[in-house]
């Protein structure tokens, strides 16, 4: 009786937040923060069309193939290439008054080859390789890890979050849920799944959307398997369960919540640099365990920067699981008991 | 609303126990003890008084900083049991946002886990006894004050609870709906709930209470019926008004009696206004005086009533 009453309860106050959280004015920016990315890859999806078509096109007017483009190497003259490979589809000179310096561009319709030479002796070969798949997944993969993760989700479920009850206490409504016959961790409860539901279908559709605009331009090569798609939409749920567990406890507890909130960002931010055992005190942690491409994180970062991370085992994913969720109802068991003491004093809010 | 059954005596009382509430250094109330009987009860202060504080503390919107309360036997702690039997309608004049009036209601009913059909039938219920029907399908926000009135009327006395908590409901209301409310409350009180109603509109309190808390500055300065209060302010002389044929004859038997402070006669020369500072001696006097030869026709007390007691109890001590 007891729990179907608690179930029946849940439903209310879910039912009463569905609206607030999904269509709220002031959760708006939201939407943009899940938007943003899939634009992005959107955009990249249609630039790469672009160039592939254009590359093309080149090739067509002036065609090598890839194996005579591998076979150069530096310190061939000028002349030498130009006889293997033909005219070049583009040649940029830069007459100096010691020295001249020529650039020729060559394609096979995938790759841009750049051919630098200083005078008349080739120094440098540079490969423009567009579109590889490889490569592109470790970027999506450094993408959803540092940008995705640590700032979208976060600030998303920010949104989310903390105006399930702070952005009542704003409204002076909230007491509205206390005059009801209802345990308060029933209403922390209810409101917790209010705003997981916005925030995992708002983000969730965002992952799956950037996936299938990332996916665009390698055809039928980018699997729905090849694109861990099932494990991004995964983590991506679970980033919105964590960080929202956090976030409505920030709300509920802390009469200014950017306060903790800054705090969270500043600890999950440093979480690259800090020690093996406290790297594990943190959702981000567990988070890129679960992620399924490893982005090196000290990629084109700064020397100096790269020698203060410090690297930690990434938890086996049932364990991460099962820690994240085990946080996550931590907070909430805390969260419960803390509005057991909640106090409504709009005006000193 | 169904006629309420009485409970047993100890779980028949709101009772506070010295209890105090601070809010940093500034105080809300301060060493209340209290006993409320079931009947619409007042609560009756100036601003600041403490009138708010008390009525949170009983919904548990806040919390006591010392002492214990309880409403019919149950803590405000236990917010899953106390709403069962208590509805309040708050001073808070916001409502959740983009809700019609019947939305308000029906949404808040769900939280009790009631059923659709139970929720439908108990918000309409609710809405024709505060004369909303035509407004229900209208949004709340774009409510005029006496009509948000109304509908938190509604979501309070919806549940059909036994204790009534009402924050200066009275608000915004035209004289009409102002005339049917207080009939609402005194049909609730004769049913046998405990209605207890913040106003500072002293004679509507007069007209509707069954006893009155007077509060100031935090403390209960009095509590009880308001001829009980009166009769405990001695410092104040009682004053009664007397219509008879012969005034100035009447004038000088009262002052015969020590307790007769003062005796004025009526500018119409039918009668007299006599302060005493023992009235069931005066009173005693009147029946003597009567059987001699003065036709008394009407004895009426002219300082027991709200006014008169918030005006000996608070009005001299803020104006001290």
């Amino acid at each position: 009786m007891t729990w179907s009453l608690w179930l029946a309860q849940i439903q209310a106050v879910v039912r009463l937040e569905m609206k607030k959280t999904f269509f709220s004015r002031r959760g708006f920016w939201v939407y943009l923060l899940a938007l943003a990315p899939v634009l992005v890859f959107a955009g990249r999806a249609f630039d790469l069309a672009r160039n592939r078509q254009y590359l093309q096109e080149v090739a067509d007017g002036h065609s090598v193939s890839t194996v005579a483009l591998e076979s150069i190497h530096t310190g061939m003259t000028r002349q030498e290439v130009e006889e293997k490979l033909g005219e070049p589809y583009s040649r940029r000179v830069f007459e100096g008054r010691r020295n001249s310096r020529s650039w020729l561009s060559y394609t096979d319709g995938t790759s841009t080859y750049v051919f630098v030479f200083d005078g008349d002796e080739l120094r440098g070969i540079t490969v423009r390789d567009r579109g590889n798949f490889q490569d592109d997944s470790l970027i999506y993969a450094t993408f959803f890890q540092f940008f995705y993760l640590r700032l979208l989700i976060f600030f998303g479920c920010v949104g989310i979050f903390v105006n399930l009850f702070r952005g009542e206490m704003a409204n002076k409504s909230l007491h509205f849920y206390l005059l009801a016959p209802m345990r308060r961790e029933v209403l922390v409860a209810g409101k917790f799944l209010a705003g997981l539901i916005a925030a995992t279908v708002i983000f969730c559709t965002s992952t799956a959307l950037q996936l299938w605009m990332f996916a665009i331009p390698f055809g039928s090569a980018a699997t729905f398997e090849k694109l861990h798609a099932a494990s991004y939409i995964g983590v991506t749920a679970l980033a919105c369960l964590g960080y929202g567990a956090v976030f409505l406890a920030a709300g509920l507890l802390a009469v200014n919540p950017m306060l903790p909130v800054a705090g969270v960002l500043l600890w999950e931010g440093a979480n690259l640099f800090l020690p093996a055992a406290l790297k594990k005190i943190s959702i981000i942690f567990y988070l890129q365990s679960l992620c399924p491409v490893l982005a090196p994180p000290e990629k084109d970062m700064n020397p100096l920067l790269a020698l203060l991370i410090s690297s930690a085992e990434p938890t086996r994913a049932p364990l991460a699981i099962a820690g994240l969720l085990a946080v996550t109802a931590l907070i909430l068991v805390w969260a419960g008991f803390r509005a057991r003491k909640l106090e409504i004093s709009y005006s000193s809010d | 609303m169904s006629q309420v059954s009485p409970p047993p005596i100890e779980q028949s009382l709101i009772t506070f126990d010295n209890v105090s509430r601070f809010y940093g250094e500034v105080l809300g109330v301060n060493r209340v003890t209290l006993s409320i009987p079931p009947g619409i009860t007042s609560l009756v202060g100036p601003n600041g008084s403490g009138k708010t504080t008390l009525m949170n503390l009983m919904t548990a919107l806040v919390r006591p900083t010392r002492g214990s309360i309880s409403i019919l036997g149950i803590s405000p702690d236990e917010p899953e049991n106390l709403f069962q039997i208590l509805g309040y309608s708050t001073q808070f004049d916001a409502f959740p946002k983009g809700l019609t009036g019947f939305q308000f209601l029906y949404s808040f009913l769900r939280l009790f886990g009631k059923t659709h059909a139970e929720c439908e039938k108990l918000a309409w219920k609710a809405i024709e006894r505060v004369n909303l029907v035509e407004a229900a399908h209208r949004k709340v926000a774009g409510y005029s004050k006496g009509m948000r009135q109304r509908i938190k009327l509604a979501q309070a006395i919806a549940h059909d609870p036994r204790v009534l908590v009402l924050d200066e409901p009275l608000n915004g209301l035209d004289p009409l709906v102002r005339a049917e409310t207080i009939a609402l409350f005194r049909q609730l009180g004769n049913e046998g709930r405990h209605v207890i109603v913040s106003s500072h509109i002293l004679h509507e309190v007069d007209m509707i209470s069954d006893q009155v808390i007077l509060l100031s500055n935090g403390y209960v300065v009095a509590e009880g019926k308001i001829s009980g209060v009166r009769s405990e302010i001695s410092e104040h002389p009682m004053q009664v008004l007397i219509r008879c044929d012969k005034p100035a004859a009447l004038a000088a038997k009262v002052f015969e009696q020590d307790s007769v402070v003062e005796a004025r006669l009526h500018a119409d020369g039918g009668g007299l206004l006599v302060k005493t500072r023992d009235a069931d001696r005066f009173y005693k006097l009147l029946n003597h005086i009567a059987l001699n030869g003065i036709e008394i026709e009407t004895v009426a007390p002219a300082d027991d009533n709200v006014n008169s007691v918030y005006e000996y109890l608070i009005g001299e001590e803020s104006s001290k």
